[in-house]
């Protein structure tokens, strides 16, 4: 840590403001793995009480349809909240990496990649999720 | 480097070596249970998956080893920040990405023709502590119970509805296809393509109690015309005796209780408790895998079953003469 945190004079506000950032940045970066859940269990579950007794409703060809047009946008939700954190890390602008420092503009910057990272992530294992939906087209 | 040392040296690499031989001393192996060896369509298809598999992991050994090789030995000093940067991008997130990716797809693919509706018998499989009920459904509705075989006819799919009395096992005949569970109070189903008539050997693959180990069977492909045959064979009922010992052996099972839990049709005997015995002599081999079926091997058995399978549910029969056993014995052998 540089001397200078110690140093310097607190804003008044200071603290709060800190905080309430954080605290944003933490629900934000928990999004994309939140959709990667959610895309996990609806799927799985969709799939296994349609196979199990209601496969007389509907084709499977419409809930696979049905599914993947979820998937579509579960994958641009992600994408979208990916390029934000992207952006918030700003790895072009400032030419730094892992922001060792521990001063706000830092962290937002970390939680920027870590979220970027997270979405990366959320996104492949959304694609990984959904090939079965894909490749099998059948209950068995 | 010292005398010592080289030899020691010398030693590893020998036992290295000998370690490399193994493969091909199992490979020697008859084969009866092995993946590797293909019954038909379906473990052909998981052969494949194993090799392509195999060649993947030796490939990637390679290549990993090579780098460490390569960034301790070659070129040990520090890389730039950019080739570093390419480095993780390119080795650490887009070739195990795509690799799994691909090998997801793949391995999905394989999926429905391993899934592939049945179109011959349906036969029910029951796992016991520790043995195989089998029930055939023929063409008529009625059913043939056997038990600890399977026999399969060549060319069509069979369909299994895999069922278990008390806990988890598997059903599981490596040589012909997958395996898969039976749950107790839930029918699975799995269907087999077998090709090449022979017999192969299954095992209970999923950990049961003391017996586990000795829960086996043997599954004989056959062709189509010789399976109808044998399974007009295995629905009649029981064969008399034909020898006057056989006869003696006939009413001791009977008197000794025996029927309670055995069923020979034809007989008083109609117990469901274990299994059924109506053409035991006719099998390949007896309590599932464990012995031959030799009259010798029926003397041990009855016996003393719980010297063969530790836990068996039947109880010993010690207080019988040998020649009681012998009786009893030659009276098995010869239900075919
Ligand atoms: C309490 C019930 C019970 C009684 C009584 C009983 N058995 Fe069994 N028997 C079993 C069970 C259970 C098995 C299967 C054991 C195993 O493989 O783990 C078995 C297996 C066998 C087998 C091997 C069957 C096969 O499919 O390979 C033979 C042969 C046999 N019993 C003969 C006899 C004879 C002969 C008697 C009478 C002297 C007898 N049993 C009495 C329960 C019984
Ligand atoms: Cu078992």
């Amino acid at each position: 840590m540089r001397d200078s945190d110690h140093d310097r004079q607190p804003h008044p506000r200071g603290d709060a403001h800190e905080f309430a950032e954080e605290r944003e940045s933490l629900w934000r970066i928990t999004l994309a793995p939140t959709i990667w859940a959610f895309h996990f269990v609806i799927s799985y579950a969709a799939v296994s009480v349609y196979c199990f007794r209601y496969d007389h409703l509907a084709a499977m060809g419409t809930l696979r349809a049905a599914l993947i047009a979820m998937t579509a946008l579960m994958l641009a939700a992600i994408a979208w909240i990916g390029w934000r954190a992207f952006q918030r890390w700003d790895v072009r602008g400032t030419g730094e990496f892992s922001n060792p420092e521990g001063n706000a503009e830092d962290r937002h910057q970390f939680l920027g990649h870590a979220g970027f990272l997270l979405a990366l992530i959320s996104f492949i294992g959304v694609v990984y999720d959904t090939l079965p939906l894909i490749v099998l087209a059948s209950c068995r | 480097m010292t005398r010592n040392t080289r030899a020691r040296h010398v030693r590893f690499l020998r036992s290295g070596w000998l370690l490399l031989l193994v493969p091909f001393l199992l490979a020697g192996c008859d084969g009866r249970q092995s993946v590797l060896v293909d019954g038909g369509a379906d473990a052909r298809i998981l052969t494949d998956l194993f090799w392509v598999m195999l060649t993947g992991a030796v490939v990637l050994w390679i290549g990993m080893n090579g780098l460490f090789y390569w960034a301790t030995r070659r070129s040990p000093a520090p890389h730039s920040q950019r080739m570093a940067n390419w480095l993780v991008i390119l080795g650490g997130i887009l070739f195990p990405t795509l690799t799994l990716g691909a090998l997801l797809v793949y391995g999905l693919t394989l999926m429905p023709d391993l899934r592939a509706t049945g179109d011959g018998p349906v036969i029910r499989v029951t796992g016991e502590q520790w043995w195989w009920r089998v029930d055939y459904t023929r063409d008529d509705g009625s059913i043939v119970t056997t038990a600890n075989e399977i026999r399969l006819p060549a060319g069509v799919r069979s369909t299994f509805l895999l069922d278990s009395k008390k806990v988890i096992h598997s059903f599981w005949v490596p040589s012909l296809g997958g395996k898969m569970d039976m749950f107790p109070g839930r029918v699975t189903e799995m269907t087999l393509g077998p090709e090449r008539p022979g017999i192969y050997r299954g095992q209970c693959a999923e950990f049961c109690g003391e017996s586990h180990a000795w829960m086996a069977f043997e599954a004989e492909v056959m062709a189509p015309e010789a399976f109808e045959a044998w399974l007009d064979a295995e629905a009649a009922p029981a064969v008399a005796p034909t020898s006057a010992e056989a006869g003696r052996g006939a009413a001791l099972f009977l008197s000794q209780g025996c029927g309670a839990c055995h069923a020979v049709r034809g007989t008083p005997a109609t117990g469901r408790v274990g299994p059924d015995l109506t053409h035991v002599g006719s099998r390949h081999s007896l309590a599932a895998g464990r012995l031959g079926t030799s009259v010798e091997d029926f003397a041990k058995w009855v016996a003393n079953p719980g010297a063969w399978k530790p836990g068996a549910e039947m109880p010993a029969y010690d207080h019988l003469t040998d020649a009681q056993i012998g009786a009893i014995a030659a009276y098995l052998e010869g239900l075919e």
